[in-house]
């Protein structure tokens, strides 16, 4: 029954991940074949020279019929050719492939920063409860919550940059020298990991409240497991398992968020690749990117679906909707 | 679940008993007058704004709060305190727009899901988990990329991406109660299903989904801030709390003080609704009130 | 006779509730003599669960009051500080909960959560003796292939076998006194008689004293030495389960017998007329009174202590020789 069970969620959760690329992938061609007017003229804008425009609609294929365009598109994408730049004639795939790891680590290390520090102050507040330690945290967090990240990215670039100017703020490192770069993902990173930390710490305190009122830490307690090894082995356990599938949500929100940060401190990234593609209305790279960040944050989400079933036996469906 | 909002209002003590509720505590009377606050200023900007939010007066650029201009004014020397009455006016539209448009679609596949034959209930949910799925902000920028930023766009994705909570939390309600007994009896009486659903289960599931739609309000009001930052969104010269960051961060060599005013308006606004939000949820479900 | 086991004097245990104060124990009095069973008997509400998790001072935090005494070979554990409260719990004291399907936890193995209640006992074992040991426990309680299923997690046993995972935990802790509350409410009904099979078993192998709290006379009468019938948070019927059940001495003791041969052919406690005392009233009578068949005017004047009747006999009756005798 077990086997099954698990075997049956694992095959929907495949499904939709398929389904959802997919989605993706006909919507991106959709939108190229649904646009109204002379689609060179709407994608590439008035300003568009003839030169340009007629290079674009043979990029595109779009003096295709819609049949051959749809083949086309999915044969290309199938051997990984995501098209080229229209403007300067590189390839997508380069360009995204350039600026994909500044996102990664970005985000990588933001949420890091966000688990290293909520989860702590989330234990400590449930093990804490009704202190006043516990009271500040939680407005705290309501309120790093409540702050869009863009906002937070804003106040500390004042903050850091103009009144203090203690860090470099834009860009990343030219030199590509450690410390250099270190020191300009300080602000970005904190931009990012204030909110997420604020919901890890909540999230953390919630779900430790709840697990140590279950019938199965009485019973550590009615065979005298010492408080200590009570908190930290047996309910953190339990207590984790929320955090991670917010964890796995928020990679997928933090990596379509970051061109929010991407913008604000100029760095490279894929976010700011697709925001950069919008203005120079260069549709090709927006496709790309966006598909690209689609089966990112998708696997993203399949990957940390998975994951439950190496801490959970039962692989709780409940936690991962929670 | 939060059966605790609708019993109150079918009971009587009607809205003026929930907010009695959420004043109760003291981020519930915090967020609340910031809402009520938002909700007038947003009403009545035209009215109350102490200037004409476009009138340009370049001579006066950057100047810093005065009695003239009591937030200062920006880059155009626009009156900045007008300008982010009238983004109220624009954020809380767009809320009101797009959670509407979410809460009545979501909620009516909801229904039909918790109503229709087991395959149809299926591809209803697979659409939602797909929605839910997606990468929304990223849809957001593919759309905007071919059809162009406009404000009917944003409302348009956040509305698409609201509609699996409200479809999710309306065919859980109405599961549960259609195993209700006073329902078992409606039907033994031959009440048709329309029936039973506009007077029976929607008065019955609308608490909940009420305080979904009050908690989704600093969630859009973000979204769209963010969007028309990016200059995504609402098009200048049309105020925005988004575009009047982005106007004050593009200046943020000359002064700082627009685009700290702007943004501290946009926190107030999302953690006045968030603050009121988690007070009107914890007001309905006593509950979840005492374990926090 | 020997000194008892565990003496419990007075013991009262108030709960703070939204409603006021509710009175769960209202002074109870009990021993428990050494390598007896005794049976807990009582609706639910009685108190009879409140007054096993008292022994193990593991009471809800809604707890206003514990007071009275209760001595475990003369040390009083209601005074004990919670540190070393800690260290008899697991050692000298240990429980079995009602539902087995809660009272693992789901996360770590079977094996596991024994080879954390051994160490308790005795700790800096080697990894392969504490394996083995659990292994042997868990063919004690009659779990076939006791290897394999050391590395199940809870959910992959049936009901059944996680209670007896429960008893094996229990029995690793090797306690003077054990705790077993309501072990088979939870059990479909062939499920339940395997487990009593196996404490009847376990009775001979094991030397320390056994509350078994049940709402199953039935049960109690086959399994222990001992009864003891709890109403409303006192006690009102205690003595040998054979001379209790075949001539009780207070009136509710004999509504429950009355219930069960009658009524309910399955054994369990069928309901008397009235309701079950609410715990937030305060005493002015006997607890019984306003369901008693036999109550009189002087009934009403106060709850009557437990008082010995006959040698090893006690019931809380002021009536008990008129009516009952």
């Amino acid at each position: 029954m077990f086997a099954n069970e698990t075997a049956r969620y694992l095959a929907s959760r495949l499904v939709t991940t398929v389904l959802i690329v997919f989605g993706a992938m006909l919507m991106l061609f959709a939108l190229t074949t649904l646009v109204p007017g002379d689609p060179a003229r709407t994608l590439l804008g008035p300003q568009a020279t003839p030169e340009l425009a007629q290079r674009f609609i043979a990029a595109m294929g779009l003096d295709q019929p819609v049949h051959i365009r749809l083949w086309r598109f999915f044969s290309a994408l199938a051997t990984g050719d995501l098209g080229v730049d229209v403007v300067s004639g590189r390839p997508v795939w380069t360009m995204i492939r350039d600026v994909l790891p500044y996102t990664l680590i970005l985000t990588f290390a933001s949420l890091a920063v966000a688990v290293a520090a909520g989860v702590p102050l989330g234990i400590y507040a449930a093990t804490h409860r009704g202190s006043w330690m516990d009271s500040g945290l939680a407005f705290i967090s309501v309120a790093f919550i409540a702050m869009p990240s863009f906002v937070v990215a804003i106040f500390l670039l004042l903050i850091f940059a103009i009144w203090l100017d203690w860090l470099p703020v834009l860009g990343a490192s030219r030199s590509g020298e450690f410390w250099d770069e270190f020191k300009r993902m300080i602000l970005p990173t904190a931009a990012i990991a204030i909110g997420w930390a604020g919901y890890f710490a909540r999230l953390m305190r919630s779900s430790m409240l709840e697990v140590m009122g279950e019938p199965y830490i009485r019973t550590a307690r009615a065979y005298g497991i010492a408080e200590r090894l009570v908190t930290y082995k047996y309910a953190l356990k339990n207590a984790c398992i929320p955090a991670i599938a917010l964890l796995g949500f928020g990679i997928g929100r933090v990596l379509g968020n970051a061109v929010f940060i991407e913008v604000v401190f100029a760095r490279p990234g894929i976010g700011r690749l697709i925001y950069e593609g919008i203005s120079t209305r260069n549709y090709p790279v927006v496709q790309g990117a966006v598909l690209v960040m689609v089966v990112l944050v998708v696997l993203v989400n399949l990957a940390v679906d998975l994951s439950y079933s190496a801490i959970d036996p039962r692989i709780r469906r409940d936690g991962a909707a929670r | 679940m939060m059966a605790g909002l609708s019993d109150s209002i079918r009971s009587g003590d009607g809205v003026a008993g929930v907010l009695a509720r959420v004043s109760r505590s003291f981020t519930g009377l915090v967020g609340l007058l910031i809402v009520a606050a938002i909700i007038a200023i947003a009403a009545l900007a035209p009215f109350i704004a102490p200037h004409d939010p476009d009138a340009i007066d370049v001579l006066n650029r950057f100047s810093g709060p005065s009695a003239r201009h009591w937030l200062g004014s920006d880059h155009l020397g626009r009156d900045l305190a007008s300008r982010l009455m009238h983004g109220a006016t624009v954020a809380m539209a767009v809320a009101l727009a797009a959670i509407s448009a979410g809460l009545t679609i979501g909620t009516a596949l909801g229904i039909l899901a918790a109503y229709l034959p087991t395959r149809w209930e299926r591809f209803i949910l697979i659409i939602f988990d797909v929605i839910l799925s997606f990468p929304s902000l990223i849809l957001a920028l593919a759309i905007v990329a071919v059809f162009g930023p406009s404000t009917v766009m944003v409302v348009l994705i956040v509305a698409i991406t609201l509609i699996p909570q409200f479809g999710r939390v309306a065919r859980a309600q109405v599961l549960t109660l259609k195993s209700a007994p006073f329902l078992e009896a409606e039907r033994i009486l031959g009440a048709s299903s329309l029936r039973i659903v506009t007077s029976h289960v929607l008065p019955n599931i609308v608490g909940p989904l009420l305080v979904l739609a009050s908690m989704d309000v600093p969630v859009v009001i973000t979204i769209e801030a963010g969007l028309s930052f990016l200059g995504l969104g609402v098009r200048p010269p049309q105020s925005s709390w988004g575009t009047l960051i982005q106007d004050g961060y593009q200046y943020l060599s000359d002064s700082w003080i627009p685009v700290l005013v702007s943004s501290v308006a946009l926190v107030l606004a999302t953690l006045g609704f968030t603050l009121f939000g988690e007070a009107l949820r914890d007001a309905a479900d006593p509950r979840l009130n005492r374990e926090r | 006779m020997a000194a008892p086991m565990v003496s419990i004097q007075d013991l009262v245990v108030d709960a703070s509730t939204s409603r006021g104060t509710a009175h769960l124990l209202r002074g109870v009095s009990l021993d428990i003599g050494r390598g007896r069973i005794l049976g807990v008997v009582g609706e639910s509400g009685s108190g009879k669960s409140t007054l096993a998790s008292a022994m193990l001072r593991l009471l809800p935090p809604n707890i206003s009051r514990l007071s009275g005494q209760i001595r475990l070979d003369g040390l009083d554990l209601v005074a004990l500080a919670p540190a070393e409260m800690e260290a008899i719990r697991g050692r000298r004291v240990a429980m079995i909960f009602q539902d087995p399907m809660t009272a693992l936890n789901p996360l770590f193995t079977v094996g596991l959560q024994l080879i954390d209640v051994l160490r308790r006992r005795e700790p800096g074992l080697r990894r392969a003796d504490e394996l083995k040991q659990a292994e042997a426990m868990l063919a004690t309680v009659g779990i076939p292939d006791p290897r394999l299923r050391l590395a199940a997690y809870p959910h992959q046993l049936s009901g059944g076998m996680r209670q007896r995972v429960m008893i094996a935990m229990a029995l690793m802790a090797q306690p003077d006194l054990l705790l077993a509350d309501e072990p088979t409410t939870a059990l479909d009904a062939t499920v339940e008689a395997q487990i009593v099979e196996l404490f009847d078993e376990l009775r001979q192998r094991f030397s320390g004293s056994i509350v078994f709290i049940s709402h199953h006379l039935g049960l109690v009468a086959e399994l222990c030495d001992d009864l003891c019938v709890m109403y409303g948070g006192v006690i009102v019927e205690s003595g040998p389960v054979t001379e209790v059940l075949a001539r009780p001495r207070h009136p509710y003791t004999r509504a429950l017998l009355d219930c069960e041969i009658d009524d309910d052919a399955s054994g369990r406690l069928a309901s008397i007329p009235g309701d079950v005392p609410d715990p937030l009233t305060v005493l002015t009578g006997c607890v019984f009174a306003p369901r008693c068949p036999h109550a009189a005017p002087r009934c009403l004047q106060g709850q009557p202590p437990l008082m010995e009747l006959e040698p090893g006999r006690r019931a809380a009756c002021i009536r008990a020789d008129e009516v009952l005798p």
